[in-house]
């Protein structure tokens, strides 16, 4: 009889399960030994690089053509350029050099078989290749630079165009009109400490860095400090992908990072942008786009070039690693001799973990007990649609807002409204009612980031930064603001406007009076 | 022999925590304490001459890398007594998926590779 105790019965302890199916041999050539388990699935070597490289040009490769392909494949003829967003981590470091064995060095290993020597995938695809990296190290206190170090990085790949930005650029007025920014002289601002994100103007224009410190400081929450980086970055690159003529932005987001950034983004309201999240096509709004702002080719007639300014540029975001796991991405970039500079963690002194940094640890432990589950996110999350209509884009992070936000706000939210002044019900000021906020131009999570406060008190990044009440915006977004009719912000983009009024009694009685019953 | 020689190679960032040295050449014994969780110390009082061994395998190797070369962060490097999620290791090339993760048993002359996929996104 088995007493169960494993140190006397050796049968007692159950069976560690497999982390793979079946044998230990290549589940693709069947021949040799496996080098690699991804999802329960053993691949060697040689088979597992040409599989990334497979999976990387299956992600890319029907996203080129402004129009997807129909049943026959034709040939990759992009509406313009290629911009890699590259920021010094394990995926993007995999994307730069998956990107510049298939396009530039046009690497014979990662060919397909099929085609034969004139195959059109043999020619160039991309006329020009430019690489942009933004440094963020300004926005949080002691983290290190390492421009120097990318731009060293980035010079063992040839024929690759480099622009370098730093976050405190979204700020900056002299960024925003080189690029081809719409000028504008109004200089305005948002009271961030306040609910009402009312707007404003100021007083004086402080440089970028402060603004940006300023603003990060007026912050919430770490978890708004943190996505409104990741926002002002992506639409840095988004606007540098304009200037450069790109149709392209890539991404080096893998499967896992992906997994995060849908949990992370659903968490905070985001789940009206999820497709975007995966893949998305952002056209700028004509009022921010100046009269220089697409670089024409040399050949272009002049006819052509009235038509690309006045015509709607588009700039597709594609995430081609993201049937690619983080394990996938550093078995690839050791095995093909990518090294890493890496990035450091965002954070500084006293503050929590905010959502994005405990989804990830979230995910990162999911994948190493249950690798499946990681790949069931992403697909599950491809497979919704939310419902609601789009009504404009947000006028933060430019992307498609659901109608209907504030109005939904209000009703769920229970508010406790201070008591009258005094007891006579004076009607309250017109002006005051009318005063201009940024809460119609922003979607749901952007107002969230803004407003949803802790209920503990958080320690600020800069806590040197200036205190004042009314804070500068990015320039994409006063470029917006300072274009709307009257300039004042009173007509809502999306073609509402709602007020709030207490109603006098007096008054309330007169709108219902021919419906009440008499009391006789 | 009394002592396996490996080559130990850190990547992905993980170098960091190890003198900032890519690669390293060790020595270990081959045979270690039966009953080692979390140290190579651990010593059960039974008054018996002869302790239960076992040739020193993964787990072994993961903990004596932290008592004797990690020089700071050990929670960056060690989780829950096995390597912390997000690092990949690979032994003589191999996932150590395939070799039976920390139960493997090592050999003179083995290349172990801890590679971390959490220095980067």
């Amino acid at each position: 009889m088995s007493c169960g105790n494993p140190v006397a019965d050796a049968d007692a302890l159950m069976q560690r399960r497999k982390k793979y199916d079946k044998t230990k041999n290549c589940v693709k050539c069947k021949v040799a030994e496996g080098n690699l388990v991804i999802r329960h699935a053993v691949y060697c070597k040689d088979c597992f690089l040409h599989l990334i490289v497979h999976k990387f040009r299956r992600a890319l490769e029907p996203t080129i053509n402004p129009k997807p392909d129909g049943p026959r494949r034709t040939t990759l003829k992009p509406a313009g350029n290629l911009l890699i967003g590259f920021s010094g981590g394990l995926g993007s470091s995999v994307l730069l050099d998956l990107i510049h064995r298939c396009y530039i060095a046009l690497d014979k290993s990662t060919m397909p078989a099929d085609g034969g020597r004139d195959h059109p995938r043999h020619e160039r695809v991309w006329k020009k290749v430019t690489v942009c990296y933004v440094e963020v190290c300004d926005a949080f206190p002691g983290m290190q630079d390492k421009t120097h170090q990318i731009t060293e990085y980035l010079k063992r790949y040839d024929e690759l165009h480099f622009v370098c930005l730093r976050i405190q650029d979204a700020f900056d007025r002299s960024w925003w009109e080189k690029i081809g920014g719409q000028r504008f002289s109004a200089n305005l601002g948002v009271t961030l400490p306040d609910e009402a994100l009312f707007i404003q103007s100021l007083s004086s224009s402080a440089d970028s860095l402060d603004s940006l410190r300023t603003y990060l400081s007026a912050l919430p929450t770490p978890t708004a400090v943190t996505t409104s980086i990741q926002t002002f970055t992506r639409l840095l690159l988004l606007h540098t992908a304009l200037q450069s003529g790109s149709s392209h932005l890539v991404l080096g987001t893998s499967l896992t990072s992906l997994a995060v950034s849908l949990i992370a983004g659903v968490s905070q309201g985001a789940g009206f942008n999820i497709r975007e999240e995966t893949q998305e096509e952002w056209t700028p709004e004509p009022e921010a786009l100046g009269p220089t702002l697409v670089p024409l080719a040399e050949t272009e007639s002049n006819e052509d070039r009235k038509k690309s300014r006045q015509g709607k540029r588009t700039v597709r975001v594609v995430r081609p690693l993201r049937d690619i796991g983080m394990k996938e991405c550093a078995a690839w970039a050791w095995w093909s001799g990518v090294t890493v500079v890496g990035k450091e963690k965002w954070g500084w002194a006293g503050a929590k973990p905010g959502i994005g940094t405990l989804t990830k640890d979230f995910i990162v432990g999911l994948e190493k007990d249950y690798p499946s589950t990681v790949s069931t996110i992403v697909r599950t999350c491809g497979k919704l649609a939310p419902k609601g209509e789009v009504s404009g884009t947000c006028i933060l992070c430019g992307r498609p807002a659901q109608r209907g936000v504030q109005e939904w706000k209000a009703r769920i939210s229970i508010r406790s409204r201070p008591p009258p002044a005094d007891a006579t019900d004076k009607p309250e000021e017109p002006a005051e009612l009318l005063r201009p906020s940024l809460t119609p131009y922003l979607c749901y999570a952007c107002h969230t980031t803004l407003t949803s406060k802790s209920a503990r008190p958080v320690p600020s990044p800069w806590p040197a930064a200036s205190q004042s009440p009314v804070v500068s915006l990015p320039v994409w977004t006063e470029a917006r603001l300072a274009s709307t009719k009257g300039g004042d912000g009173t007509e809502h983009m999306h073609g509402e406007v709602m007020q709030t009024r207490r109603v006098g009694e007096e008054e309330m009685k007169g709108i219902v009076n021919e419906f009440l019953l008499d009391s006789s | 022999m009394s002592t396996i020689s490996l080559k130990i190679e850190f990547g992905g960032g993980l170098e960091l925590l190890f003198s900032n040295q890519r690669s390293h050449r060790i020595s270990i014994p081959a045979l270690v304490p039966a009953s080692s969780g979390s140290s190579s110390t651990q010593q059960k009082g039974e008054g018996d001459d002869a302790q239960p061994t076992k040739p020193a395998d993964l787990s072994y190797l993961i903990f004596w890398l932290r008592d004797n070369l990690l020089k700071e962060r050990a929670e960056l490097f060690v989780e829950n007594g096995t390597v912390r999620p997000g690092v990949l290791v690979l032994v003589n090339d191999t996932d150590w998926e395939l070799e039976g993760e920390g139960d493997y048993q090592l050999k003179d002359g083995d290349e172990i590779v801890f590679i971390s996929t959490l220095h980067g996104g």
